[in-house]
């Protein structure tokens, strides 16, 4: 990871509270399935990504390996490791190293091999050998996908995209190669919607969405300004200033992390979280699946070890907007007060 | 190099799926039986379609291979080259070797390039040993198995092709790469989509036994279930697993009971008669339906222990294999509909004259009730047009008048759909030049190498090298090669005939945007009903060739899409049903919308054809801008033209009358583009043109 220390520190951003929060939210659970930040141009959005890096933990993976396997036992009776760990694990020599989580971009001309993976030319030329070079999804696996402008993305690569992240594992099966390994990833994509939209299907493959607009209040412009330009004129410096701040957002994902597994979610809520599903009309069942996840984590970041129904709102707010899309070209987001009035409904 | 198809993460148990019986008995029945043929699942987002096929294939049986065959022969079926020669050398009574294993399951990534589905030439066994042999692809692994393709919509059209060839024959045939073989390849085909992005083609559609509608449980206490349990499985795995192994071991012994019975189920003749009067019913094409159905009610009688199929077995099969058959549907039903309407191109031709549409075409309802307010519609339309023909100023004044009058301003109508009609089979011969051709349209290196790689081919001086293909290429010849002097330090000696190039297929060939008239004037005569019935009909054939067909109306204060670029005939036919006629024209702002929504096409792809084709009769009463709204027009038209990259066509539907104005014929001088009167072009050849003269026509 280079020069990440001088990267635009998460906490020095002013504003932004919802998308922030739905950031935190994808660190302390990386199954929540990701965020998508639409917005105009210049409201911090991928500043905000990038400056997520230094709050991501640490993790265990496979020494050498490149698909950053994880070590240690695995569950269920299938292996979360590529062929190699499973080999070395079988005969017990599979060294461990700690590293930190990564964010790996993936720009909208990657082409498919490049992210898919594909055969090694140097191996195929020198030494007439068939070996798969992972690409970018072997990068991701337990890390932060990041895709600027995911609405620019070609219909080909998004296809290959959503295949990937709907199973967890990347199958290769092109230019005479034959290899699949393990692919999850926390999907982050920003978009400007006047760009064009997102497919559907794309669309429901994020967990959560955020809407960021530029900030109005004069004072807090004034603010992001000179942030702006103190870190630019020193990022050392200004690193160094908010390294307090920083420690106590890093604290925070990492308290709330440990306290997830724990966090209770009464039936009510299970039973509110369905109501407000069908009331909106969302598709399938990862709606539900989000709201109710979305709500533990929050209620951890808050320290909390039991959800409550203004987790569930807020959960829902986050989760359904880009879900609650009928037809393409429907502007997306949620009626005011609609959420509120399925909540009462379900509780009345 | 090891295949690791094994490295997946836990599965999800069959028998916690919450709900969902249907799905759970198609794919058991086609456990059971295998001729079945597979099942389509078609749903929403989110509704277990992936999940419920990959727990399936934990319960798959055990099937009887003969040893260290690639292939996975059974001993009794059809075998592989070499098994067959291997078993004629038998003596009498002795069998070849065999081992028991469970089915696979193969994934057939959407990514995948045809060397890896069909099988090709063993690289390194022709680099290394200088042999020549194949290396199984997807199909030789799933020989016996399920061939499971999730989105199979989105599959390149040329993977479908040979997919389709396979299944239908129960034989892989490999001829590349001076390989030529062929292997047994029966395959269970399991595909999931998502209506949405898209239908399947017909063909393919009916490859599949069975299809099964997969929506979400309104039920709130089901909606529970689904959440409890999704998350006691993320949360711990295993200890999930652990729960429901007990059920999923009896499931799987329920199929292999179900398996061992089946030989032994019997049709009454009575319900045989039915089956086949069911499959009459609904209209299906061929007889696979017939012996689809019987295997289905077998199927489903053995999985209950029963020798005898009963109705309510038959009743159960017909709903998954008749539901993907059936034709003859009300609209809007296109994968089913399309058929039919190549059956009998001829009885549409002279449609679009006549006001008697044939019912099916229409919309149900409405037409009884809105026939008055249609006709009066019509009747104020050619008022217009009456005062028109006098003046092109006067419709300005014209609207006013009614407002002034107490009319409504906005006299909405909603015309039916006209026709919709097949692109003629000379077309689609055609259009397939153009799709492989798309590729040879070289405008840059770079814009060549986006697209999906599917193929490759020989080319001397290739700008996308295909290193796999290449190295294939000259794999055979790394012996004779060798003794040549100077063979250099490489492992792989390549020479220029052995290069081999890319060929990448782009999903979206065309994007075609319609902009549309839709103001009062369209009402008059059948205008409306023809234009729609020309879109939808682009449409029927755009989603196959995966070009992308937006609309854009204009009528009232302004214009709007209706349409985003969409490959989705469902999504399609219900907005262009419900599209209102009646007010204004303000013409300007559907130019600069429908330029707009192209040139955002064109920054996501730089390579697509953008082709813009506006349905009107030239006038202008709205401007955008505040200025003269023919001027404005004018000046749009001026803007697409100067743009240099987006083809267009204008469609003139002023109607034939003492005096024209030409108004159309004038924007589309300015534009640049072609040219056509719609009484010289009726619906049916608007598709032609529109193939023949524009798509087809080299990029200008």
């Amino acid at each position: 990871m280079k020069n990440h220390t001088f990267a635009y520190p998460f906490s020095a951003i002013v504003g932004q509270d919802l998308m922030k929060e739905a950031l935190l939210l994808n660190v302390v659970n990386p199954r929540l399935g990701g965020v998508l930040i639409r917005g105009e141009k210049g409201t911090a959005k991928s500043t905000a990504v990038r400056a997520l890096a230094s709050l991501l933990p640490e993790i265990d993976v496979a020494e050498g390996c490149p698909f950053a396997c994880k070590p240690g036992p695995t569950n269920g009776n299938d292996s979360d490791f590529c062929v190699d760990c499973a080999v070395k694990a079988e005969a017990g020599t599979l060294a461990t190293a700690r590293r930190r989580t990564r964010v790996v971009d993936l720009p909208v001309g990657a082409t498919e091999d490049r992210v898919l993976g594909t055969l090694d030319l140097e191996a195929a030329i020198k030494k007439g050998e068939k070996t798969f070079e992972p690409g970018i999804l072997a990068e991701a696996h337990r890390g932060i996908l990041y895709v600027d402008e995911v609405n620019l993305l070609d219909d080909h690569i998004v296809d290959v995209l959503l295949d990937a992240a709907a199973m967890g594992v990347n199958t290769v099966e092109r230019e005479g190669v034959s290899f699949s390994h393990p692919a999850r990833f926390v999907l982050v994509g920003t978009m400007n919607p006047e760009e064009g939209e997102l497919r559907p299907q794309l669309l429901d493959r994020f967990g959560l969405c955020v809407q960021v607009e530029g900030i109005l209040d004069i004072d807090s412009r004034v603010e992001v300004v000179k942030r702006r330009m103190a870190f630019e004129d020193n990022p050392e410096d200004f690193a160094r200033i908010w390294a307090k701040e920083e420690q106590a957002v890093a604290s925070r994902v990492e308290r709330a992390r440990a306290l997830l597994p724990r966090v209770g979610f009464p039936d009510e809520l299970l039973r509110l979280v369905a109501q407000i599903a069908v009331d909106m009309g969302v598709d399938g069942h990862r709606a539900d699946l989000v709201m109710m996840k979305t709500a533990k984590t929050m209620a951890a970041l808050d320290g909390r070890d039991i959800a409550t129904r203004e987790d569930v709102g807020l959960a829902a707010e986050l989760a359904l907007p880009h879900r609650m899309r009928k037809k393409p070209f429907q502007d997306i987001g949620l009626a005011q007060g609609a959420v509120a009035g399925s909540m009462e409904k379900a509780l009345a | 190099m090891p295949n690791s198809q094994a490295a997946r993460s836990s599965v999800y148990p069959f028998s916690a799926l919450v709900g969902q019986e249907r799905l759970k008995r198609a794919l058991m029945a086609c456990a059971v039986c295998p001729q079945i043929g597979g099942v389509l699942v078609r749903g929403q987002k989110g509704t277990a379609k992936s999940t419920a096929v990959r727990a399936l294939a934990a319960l798959l049986p055990h099937i009887e291979v003969v040893r260290a065959c690639p292939f996975s022969c059974g001993p009794g079926g059809s075998l592989c080259p070499d098994c067959s020669a291997r078993s004629s050398g038998l003596a009498r009574g002795e069998t070849l070797p065999t081992d028991w294993r469970p089915a696979r399951l193969v994934d057939l990534p959407l990514g995948a390039t045809e060397d890896r589905v069909t099988g090709s030439l063993d690289l390194e066994a022709a680099i290394r040993f200088g042999r020549k042999a194949l290396e199984p692809g997807l199909l030789a692994r799933a020989h016996r198995g399920i061939l499971y393709v999730d989105e199979v919509n989105l599959l390149s059209d040329h993977l479908v092709d040979i997919l389709l060839d396979a299944a239908s024959l129960g034989v892989n045939i490999v001829e590349r790469e001076g390989i030529s073989f062929r292997h047994p390849a029966e395959v269970i085909l399991v595909g999931t989509m998502n209506p949405e992005e898209g239908e399947l083609r017909p063909q393919l559609l009916d490859r599949f036994g069975l299809c099964v509608e997969m929506a979400a449980p309104e039920d709130i206490d089901l909606r529970c279930e689904v959440l409890r349990r999704r998350e006691a499985f993320d949360s711990d795995p295993s200890e999930f697993l652990a729960q429901w192994i007990e059920t999923e071991r009896q499931t799987a012994r329920a199929l292999v009971e179900a398996r061992r019975a089946l030989p032994l189920v019997r049709m009454p003749a009575p319900l045989m008669a039915k089956s086949s009067e069911l499959c009459v019913e609904a209209c299906v094409a061929g007889h696979r339906a017939d012996l689809t159905l019987r295997r289905t009610a077998r199927a489903l009688a053995a999985l209950a222990q029963r020798e005898d199929v009963r109705q309510s077995d038959l009743d159960e099969a017909a709903e998954l294999v008749l539901l993907h058959r059936r034709r003859m549907p009300p609209p809007p039903a296109p994968p089913e509909q399309e058929p039919q309407e190549e059956q009998k191109p001829e009885e549409h031709e002279h449609e679009h004259e006549h006001q008697n549409q044939p019912e099916q075409e229409q919309q149900p309802e409405p037409q009884d009730g809105q026939q008055p307010q249609q006709q009066q519609a019509e009747a104020r339309a050619s008022e217009d047009e009456g005062e028109l023909e006098q003046s092109p100023e006067s419709n300005e004044t014209d609207e006013a008048d009614a407002e002034n009058q107490g009319r409504p301003l906005a006299l909405e109508t909603i015309f039916p759909v006209g026709a919709a009609f097949r692109v003629k089979p000379i077309v689609y011969k055609k259009d397939r030049v153009v799709r492989t051709g798309s590729g040879r349209r070289t405008r840059s290196r770079t814009s060549q190498k986006s697209g999906r790689y599917v193929k490759a081919r020989q080319n001397p001086a290739p700008t996308d090298l295909a290193l796999d293909a290449t190295l294939r290429a000259a794999a055979p010849h790394q012996r004779s090669r060798r003794e040549l002097p100077q063979p250099g330090e490489m492992a792989v000696l390549v020479q220029r005939s052995d290069l081999r190039q890319r060929v990448r297929e782009k999903r979206m060939g065309h994007f075609i945007i319609f902009v549309v008239d839709a103001s009062g004037s369209m009402g008059a005569g059948q205008r409306m009903v023809e234009t729609k019935g020309a879109v939808l009909s682009l449409l029927l054939d755009a989603y196959q060739k995966r070009d992308k067909v937006g609309l854009i109306a204009f009528r009232g204060q302004g214009a709007s899409v209706l349409l985003p670029p969409t490959s989705s005939v469902d999504l399609a036919y219900r907005l262009l049903e419900d599209l209102p006629t009646g007010g204004k024209t303000p013409l300007v702002h559907g130019l600069s919308l429908g330029h707009e929504l192209l040139l955002q096409q064109l920054r996501r792809d730089p390579t697509s054809f953008p082709v813009l084709v506006v349905i009107s009769d030239g006038k202008a009463n709205v401007s955008l801008a505040g200025g003269k709204p023919l001027a404005e027009a004018r000046l749009a038209a001026r803007a697409i033209a100067d743009d240099g990259r987006i083809r267009t066509l204008v469609v003139d539907v002023e109607k034939a009358g003492l005096i024209r104005f030409g108004l159309a014929q004038a924007l589309a001088a300015e534009m640049g583009a072609q040219y056509f009167r719609i009484e010289d072009l009726r619906a049916r050849d608007l598709v032609d043109v529109l193939r023949r003269e524009v798509l087809e026509g080299t990029p200008r």
